[in-house]
Parts: structure tokens; sequence; C-alpha cells
């Protein structure tokens, strides 16, 4: 490498400084195009069956050219995430195959530990300072309407209380009167949507994380931060606990990368190394 | 970055914080206004037709949603209509809206692919001008359906024969508001701020108050608090 970065003249690069010159990749615009629509149909947002814009109007909406759009799909289509129908009624549609619940399982399995701690810790840092300010901020009337939304909602219905419970985090989140926040937050939500889809499908663990969802928003209903916060680490240490299990007994060993070793035991519900109490 | 015209010298003479703040949000109410009536029409003429679909609406509204952006001396993000639930033909649910810098369509993934998922009955910028039948200002609020910004919404509603069918409506980014109005109303005084109705900070001249926090309760007490007229908004002066 001959290119070197000029340091500050104030003295010595620093590390935010050195962090502008790492590289940023190539990927063309048609490969965004795909990662974002692959990400919404393996995350449930465009589910089985759904006819994706035509492509005129896909183009539009990413601010791409018709060509760009037009290679997007061609890839989707080749990864079977999307079919293609010709005549009147044609256009692309989300295959029919396509179950995020198995994306989420195989994302799962496919994830060490340590990854899943850390997005653990992710989700509680953005969360949680959201859910802080939204009880300094929200009026009491606004976590009511939400959780008057999320009570209407039948939890039989797993695709339904799913959204329903996405979207109650989002508007709490949105309560935080912080753009930033609420746009990281709704990021979050989209990666972990299909995780949470996974624990849904279990009625015990649905409901808890329905009752942890619940205490929080009854927190912030309060004004109570601290209590909100809480009960939304409690949340969240349930669901990663929950991941983790899961993943011990699904065959994370068939990605143990050598099979020689004997897969260590699941350390006990109580060893929970990387949550240290402030 | 669209450019806005520079503000005519007479909207500085105002005499009180109150006829300042009043006559900025009344911009945006009375360009509504005579929308509304426009877009009714329009939509009764179409819906004499064939019923009405999103793309026909989507025709109807646009060129007077861009239109908006030019001819309202606000800094207007975003301008539609949006129309009431159930009421057309092709969708239960349908937000004809063109925003940002480009002026674009606004593509909802879960409009354009699956209608059944939006559901603003509940959001303020909608329900209040349906409940009450009367133009609203709405927000501040971080808006994640349309420009996940902090947005204050004015909208208005549609009626045709007394049938409300969805409501015209126009966003202001708190960020331009802030800084069209800061300024003047700190001509008043140093600890002057405008809240809403739940009492949240729209923008305060005083460095010390946060745009989104609210105020309430004992804390009212420091502030003589006036109400501008037509739209849910009070001006808080420090006592």
């Amino acid at each position: 490498m001959t290119l070197r970065s000029a340091a500050p003249r104030s003295g010595r690069p620093t590390r935010l400084h050195s962090a502008v010159f790492q590289p940023i990749g190539d990927e063309g615009r048609a490969a965004l195009v795909e990662r974002r629509i692959a990400e919404a149909i393996m995350g449930g947002v465009l589910s089985a069956g759904e006819r994706l814009p035509a492509e005129p109007e896909l183009a539009a909406a990413f601010g791409v050219a018709p060509a760009t759009a037009r290679e997007a799909l061609l890839v989707l289509r080749e990864r079977g995430l999307i079919v293609t129908r010709r005549g009147r009624n044609g256009g692309s549609f989300v295959a029919d195959s396509a179950d995020p619940v198995q994306f989420a399982t195989r994302a799962l399995l496919d994830s060490s530990r340590v990854s899943l701690r850390d997005a653990g810790q992710h989700y509680v840092a953005i969360t949680a300072a959201c859910v802080d300010l939204a009880a300094r901020r929200a009026d009491p009337s606004e976590i009511s309407s939400i959780r008057a939304r999320l009570e209407r909602v039948d939890d039989h219905d797993l695709a339904a209380w799913r959204r329903a419970s996405d979207d109650a985090v989002i508007e709490l989140a949105a309560l935080s009167q912080s753009a930033r926040l609420t746009r990281e937050q709704m990021k979050l939500q989209g990666e972990f949507s299909p995780l949470l889809a996974l624990i849904d499908t279990d009625a015990t663990s649905r409901r808890a994380s329905r009752d942890h969802l619940l205490d929080v928003l009854s927190a912030v209903g309060t004004a109570d931060a601290e209590a909100a916060t809480a009960a939304l680490r409690e949340g969240t240490r349930f669901m990663i606990d929950w991941l983790i299990a899961y993943r011990e007994r699904h065959g994370a060993a068939i990605t143990a990368p050598i099979a020689t070793v004997p897969a260590s035991p699941a350390p006990a519900a109580s060893t929970r190394p990387e949550r240290s109490r402030p | 970055m669209s450019i806005h015209p520079l503000t005519p010298a007479s909207r500085t003479a105002a005499e009180h914080p109150v006829e300042l703040v009043t006559e900025y949000f009344a911009r945006a109410i009375d360009a509504l206004a005579d929308w509304r009536e426009q877009l009714s029409t329009e939509i009764a003429a179409a819906r004499a037709d064939a019923p009405l679909t999103t793309d026909r609406l989507d025709e109807l509204v646009e060129p007077s949603a861009l239109r908006l952006f030019d001819t309202v001396d606000l800094p207007v993000y975003g301008s539609g209509f949006i129309a009431a639930l159930d009421s057309l033909a092709d969708a239960n649910s349908h937000l004809a809206w063109w925003q940002g810098p480009e002026r674009a369509q606004l593509v909802l993934a879960s409009q354009s692919i699956n209608k059944e998922h939006i559901d603003y009955s509940e959001l303020e910028w909608y329900r209040v001008p349906f409940q009450t039948g009367q133009p609203h200002v709405a927000g501040p609020y971080v808006d994640y359906l349309c420009s996940d910004e902090y947005t204050i919404t004015v909208a208005a509603p549609v009626h045709i024969d007394e049938v409300f069918v969805g409501a015209v409506a126009l966003d202001l980014l708190i960020d331009r508001v802030e800084r069209d109005l800061t300024p003047r109303l700190a001509a008043f005084g140093d600890d002057i701020s405008i809240v809403n109705g739940v009492g949240r900070v729209l923008l305060s001249t005083s460095p010390a108050r946060a745009t989104g926090d609210t105020i309430r309760g004992d804390d009212l007490d420091a502030f003589e608090r006036f109400a501008c007229p037509g739209m849910a908004l009070d001006v808080l002066i420090a006592r």
C-alpha cells in the first residue's frame, strides 16, 4: 500500500480518523436492492405468495435504474426466493417455499453463542435508550393506545401477533422522540423479528415474551424509567437465552468446525458471563 | 435541497408570539383548506365514472400535492392525501404521498405488496381530522411511516356529501421549523416554548429546553400559557 492517510495537523491520527479510510467494498446497487428484498423475505416482512411491485415501480421506489431492479430480481429468482409468472396477472411473487421461521432457524444454527450474546447487547443498548427516553417523555395516553392495540391481537395467529408485537416496539421507540434511535430500532427489529417469530412458535415462551413487553409498557406508562429499562433487560435476556438453548438442542454440533472435540455442555441458566450489573 | 422563498418582511411584524406561531401554521391550514375543496370535487367526479382505485387516486392527487411544495410559504417536506380506510376499490388503505428533496412518491413495501397491513386509523394525523372534521396540527412525532424524521403533520379532512373520504396533509420537519421560528420568537424573550396538546415541546427559545421533552403538571406554574386559535398548540412564556 502506498496510500497513506494524512495525519491531522493536531498530531497523531486518532482511531476515528483511521476508520475513515477503511474499505467500503464494491457492492453494486443491484446487490443492495437484492439484499434489501432478500432480507425482507427471509425476515417475513414479505411473505410467501405476495406480489412484488412491478419493475418500474420497484426501480422508482429504490431510486435505481430499471435495469438495476431487473438484475436484482434475476438474482432473487436464481436464489429461489421469488418466482416470476407471465400473463395478465403475472409479475414477481415471493416463492411459496419462503418460510421466515425456517430461514431464522438456519441463521440461528449458523450463529455462534458469542454473536448471539453480542446481538442481544446491541438490542439492549438501543432499546433501553428508547425506553428510558419514552418513560420520561411519553404521555400515559400514548402508552395505553399501544397496549390496547396489542391486547386486541389474538396471539394464536402467529403472523399477526409478531407483526403487532414488532409494531408495538417501534411505536414505543418512537415515543423516545428521537428519530435516530427510532431508525436504529427499526433496523434491529427487522433483524430480530424472524428470531422472535421462532420463539413465538412455543406457546409458553410466546406468553412470556408478551408479558415482558407488557411489563415494559406498564413501566413506561407510569413514567418509571428504571423499571422500564430493567424489564427490557429481563425480556432481552430471556430472548437470547431461549435462542441459545434452542441452538444447543437443535444440532449446534452440526456446524461445529471440529467434530472430534466433544461439544461442551450448555452453560447453566445462572451463568451469564456477559451480564454485569451496573 | 429545495429552496424556499424568503419570508416577507411584513411577516415579522407580529405583536405577540402567539400571533407569529398561529400565522406560521395557518399558512398550512389555509392551503389545505383550498385543496380539500378541490380534491373533494375531483374525487366525486372520478367516482361517478368508475370505482376509485389507488392508481386513479394517485393521478388525481399528484399535481396538487407537488404544487403545494412551491405555493405554500413553508419548508414543506412531504405532501399528499391519505385515503379513508376501506374507501377504495382495490385496497383498504392508501397514502398518495410525495416527499423529500426529490419529491418522490412514497412506496411503502407493505402498502404496495400486502394491502392489508397499514392501519393508520389511530395515528394522530388521520384520527383527529376524521373524528373532529377539522384541520389539525399533529405532532411533533417521529414519523416512522413516511419521513423517518421528527415531524409535524398538518392535516385537513376531505368530505364528499359529509362523508369522510380521507385527509389532505403536509409534513414539516422540526429541523426546519426550528430554524424558521426560533430566531423570530427569540425577539420576544429567551424562554418561550411552543408545546402541543400533551405538553410536548416543539421548540423553545431557551437552549435548555429540549424538543421532545414534555412540560406538564407543576412545571407549568412557571409559565404563562397562551392557546393558538384554530390549532392544538400553546405558547408558554416563562413568568
